[in-house]
């Protein structure tokens, strides 16, 4: 830890934060608030949580910034303040957050120091995850044992929440006219609009490289950081590269929404069916350790184990999936025609 | 044997897979979500029985998830208290789902599908809140649900996306207080676990930083249940939606919210340390007769009836919220007591006003008139309903009033009292207001004849009157079997010390 470091990233960050809610161009305010994310990701991996880093850098700095630009292009790029002399309602949101600020420094006293070995956080629970994560699971990383695992109940609903939040912008965008919806599968036309060969081949060059690095991630995130969200995550996005680079047709053609919304689906019933398998096997339910009677040659750990590996894998399905679905929704205002 | 220790874990998957399920089948053919959607809730209704039946038997059941002891892993802690709620949400979003039948091929045409994906996910969200033992665990579910009910309130009018925006705004910044509660323990303590964190936080008494937590926790179950002056977002979000979402949301959300708040306050903090220590009872108790008096007026003023409802629920947790911090045993069982009844109240107005738009593609108070001609058992509901909002004797709605009244007798509360009494005379004369324009008509003000005009019965489908009439019937078995349940469920559940 370098607090000269620290000080630097947490100013830019406050710095960041302020140019975001204060600038008038909606598309600056998106950029910029990549940027917070990036330097949030910076701020984590000081402070030792790579997994948490990754998955700010992939979701916070990467997609999102996307879906806010898709979002700011369908809609509109300049702010209208038109509450500008209501003074009563921003004197009440100025009383809500100083008071709600006021109240958080309040605390901050009682907080133990920086990275302090003897603080609660680091002595109630985390010694236990650090003598028994190897034992217990045949998992090295041990955030991802005890996200997959120990917590994978949470988890489970975390893609739950990301299912739902897909589920939500088609049902609140999507407009279904029975019949357009297939019509665009009949040729996949390379350019509509603007071209630009430099970009298009550097996309469809990288795209290949994307998404195996999003299968290692996926795959090695038992010892390393790195994990379902985030591999999921890059390879929802060089799906979005491929609709950006050239366009949605491009993209539908090769993902039909029906398929990019059953595999949404198809991911979350892999996680929640593995939890369901495990009750029907007769333990609790995500209780993976019972999955060697039907996997073989393992025994109860290395059960664990597998077990993980299938949910991430259903993780990185269904956040890949939804991810393109958010992008495709959002970036043609649910008619699925033209992208940015 | 097995079957029944899962019942427990049943309760929130069955609603998850089978929202997954629909979401597939329903690509292929709509008309299976509807049956689908059906025979997970009855299941996982089933399963709340069960467990109710067990906790009542056996005590506090503990289930494990992925097998691993709290702290470490996460469980379920079904206790007498939750297991109520739990039957509430299933029986509640039962009823709403048949009800939803018809209203929805009407509404929502389009998007049957999303609808009953939606649907299964915020009960599964409703239901994982209330059963966990887990206040991290918690927050996720929180998100399952308010995500959900802001795109099925998004579903409805072109109103209702502006009413949503704005709940998702007020409703993220509620969760994020939360979250920030729950950071501010687990910094102080390390546990995320429920009962873990109430063995730790007495010897942390003194910390700033633990009364801060309280203070963001409370803060932010506040804005969830819409508690003046948080209540900002629900009246529209709540009025706009599709009449299907609405009576899901209405009757549940704010109870869940009202469930979440007690538990915080006495399985994770104690009533030592909010009534004693802090000693905040005394300026919570005002504001939430502030409240009552509030939502009660507005709700005067309304002409459309499904806003009057909404400023009626904003009343209503005004008493809920008085009655758990009233600091005594008769405050509190008032308040859970509430939960149930205010539920199926609100249930069942809701379904009323859900019928009449079905039927006359109109919410405002002139659609009432005549309605007990033109719809005589929807009308019969609506009195119970009424009956049961303003408090008159065999319904539930007057025991939960006698219990809080009683409470803040106790405690000295007068001005509480004052507004209970108050809160009813409104919704008397709201709903005798209601009532006359139902007989007699509007007022012939500009001199028409005094003579009703011929309306022939056209009631409402029958998928809609079955689950009216078993709501309207559970209101008065409610009341009459009052004492029962108090004994049996809600007595247990009372905190020590307090």
């Amino acid at each position: 830890m370098i607090w000269q470091l620290d000080l630097l990233i947490l100013s830019l960050i406050v710095l960041c934060a302020l140019a975001t809610i204060s600038v008038k161009d909606l598309f600056s305010a998106a950029i910029i608030f990549g940027a917070y994310s990036f330097l949030m990701c910076l701020l984590w991996t000081e402070m030792g949580a790579v997994d948490v880093a990754f998955t700010e850098a992939s979701v916070g700095a990467g997609v999102s910034t996307v879906l806010f630009v898709a979002a700011v292009f369908r809609t509109t790029r300049k702010v209208k303040d038109r509450g500008v002399k209501r003074y009563w309602t921003k004197g009440v949101g100025l009383l809500a957050a100083t008071s709600v600020g006021g109240v958080l420094i309040a605390a901050v006293g009682d907080f133990p120091g920086f990275a302090d070995p003897l603080s609660p956080a680091s002595t109630h629970l985390s010694p236990y995850f650090i003598t028994n994560t190897l034992t217990d699971t045949a998992v090295p990383n041990i955030v991802t044992s005890v996200l997959a695992d120990y917590r994978g109940y949470d988890t489970m609903f975390e893609t739950a929440v990301i299912f739902a939040a897909g589920l939500a912008v088609i049902a609140i965008l999507r407009r279904s006219k029975t019949g357009v919806q297939h019509e665009s599968r009949e040729k996949v036309i390379l350019s509509e609009g603007y071209e630009d060969t430099i970009i298009r081949l550097v996309a469809r060059k990288m795209v290949p490289f994307m998404q195996l690095f999003a299968l290692y991630v996926l795959a090695h995130g038992h010892h390393s950081p790195g994990g379902g969200f985030q591999g999921g995550v890059i390879l929802g996005a060089s799906f979005i590269l491929i609709a950006i680079s050239y366009d949605m047709k491009m993209l539908l053609g090769r993902m039909s929404e029906k398929w990019n919304v059953l595999l949404g689906n198809i991911g979350v019933l892999v996680y929640a069916g593995i939890g369901f398998v495990c009750l029907l096997l007769g333990a609790n339910f995500l209780d993976y350790s019972i999955l060697h009677r039907i996997l073989p040659a393992t025994d109860e750990i290395m059960a664990r184990s597998h077990g993980m590996l299938g949910i991430e894998t259903g993780v990185a399905i269904a956040v890949s999936a939804i991810v393109v679905s958010l992008y495709v929704n959002i970036a043609s205002q649910g008619k699925h025609d033209k992208g940015l | 044997m097995i079957a029944s220790e899962q019942a427990v874990a049943l309760m929130v998957v069955l609603p998850l897979l089978s929202a997954l399920v629909i979401n597939m089948a329903g690509w292929f053919d709509r008309r299976l979500c509807f049956p689908i959607a059906l025979f997970a809730l009855l299941g996982s209704c089933c399963s709340a029985f069960i467990t109710v039946s067990r906790v009542i038997k056996s005590g506090v059941i503990h289930y494990r998830l992925g097998g691993w002891a709290p702290p470490m892993g996460i469980e379920y802690v079904v206790d007498h208290l939750n297991a109520l709620v739990l039957v509430i949400i299933f029986v509640v979003s039962l009823l709403a789902l048949l009800f939803s039948y018809k209203s929805i091929q009407v509404e929502l045409p389009e998007k049957i599908l999303q609808f009953y994906t939606l649907y299964l996910l915020l009960v599964a969200g409703l239901a994982g809140m209330t059963i966990t033992g887990d206040a991290f665990n918690l927050y996720v579910l929180m998100e399952i649900s308010a995500l959900t009910s802001y795109a099925l309130i998004a579903l409805g009018d072109k109103r209702a996306l502006v009413a949503s925006f704005n709940y998702i705004i007020l409703g993220t910044i509620g969760a994020s207080l939360y979250l920030l509660g729950v950071g501010h323990l687990y910094i102080m303590t390390g546990s995320l676990n429920m009962a873990d964190l109430q063995t730790i936080l007495p010897a942390l008494l003194d910390a700033r930083a633990i009364a801060v937590a309280f203070v963001l926790v409370m803060g932010g179950v506040w804005v969830k249940m819409a508690f003046f002056p948080m209540h900002g977002w629900l009246p529209n979000a709540y009025s706009y939606a599709p009449s299907s979402t609405s009576c899901l949301v209405a009757p549940l959300m704010t109870k869940v919210s009202v469930y979440i708040m007690i538990r915080m306050m006495f399985s994770v903090f104690n009533p030592n340390y909010i009534f004693v220590y802090l000693d905040w009872g005394r300026l919570v108790v005002p504001l939430a007769t502030v409240a009552i008096i509030f939502g009660s007026i507005s709700a005067l003023a309304q002409k459309d009836l499904r806003k009057m409802l909404t400023y009626i629920i904003v009343a209503e947790v005004g008493y809920m919220v008085g009655g758990a911090w009233l600091a005594n045993v008769t405050g509190l069982t008032g308040a859970i007591y509430h939960i149930l009844a205010d539920a199926m109240m609100t249930l069942c107005l809701f379904m009323v006003v859900g019928a009449i738009i079905y039927k006359l593609k109109d919410s405002s108070m002139d659609s009432m008139e005549f309605i007990f001609r033109r719809m005589p058992v929807t009308s019969v509901v609506f009195v119970i309903g009424a009956f049961a909002m303003i408090g008159i004797p065999p319904t539930c709605g007057f025991f939960s009033k006698w219990y809080l009244i009683s409470g803040a007798i106790e405690t000295s509360q007068w001005h509480y009292i004052f507004a209970l009494l108050f809160s009813s005379l409104v919704n008397a004369f709201v709903f005798f207001r209601l009532f006359e324009i139902g007989f007699f008509g509007k007022k012939p003000a500009d001199g028409h004849d005094h003579h009703a005009p011929e309306i022939a019965v056209s009631e409402a489908p029958v998928t809609m009157l079955v689950p009216m009439v078993l709501t309207a019937l559970s209101l008065i078995a409610i009341g009459i079997y009052t004492n029962e349940i108090v004994t049996v469920l809600i007595t247990k559940t009372l905190p020590v010390g307090l």
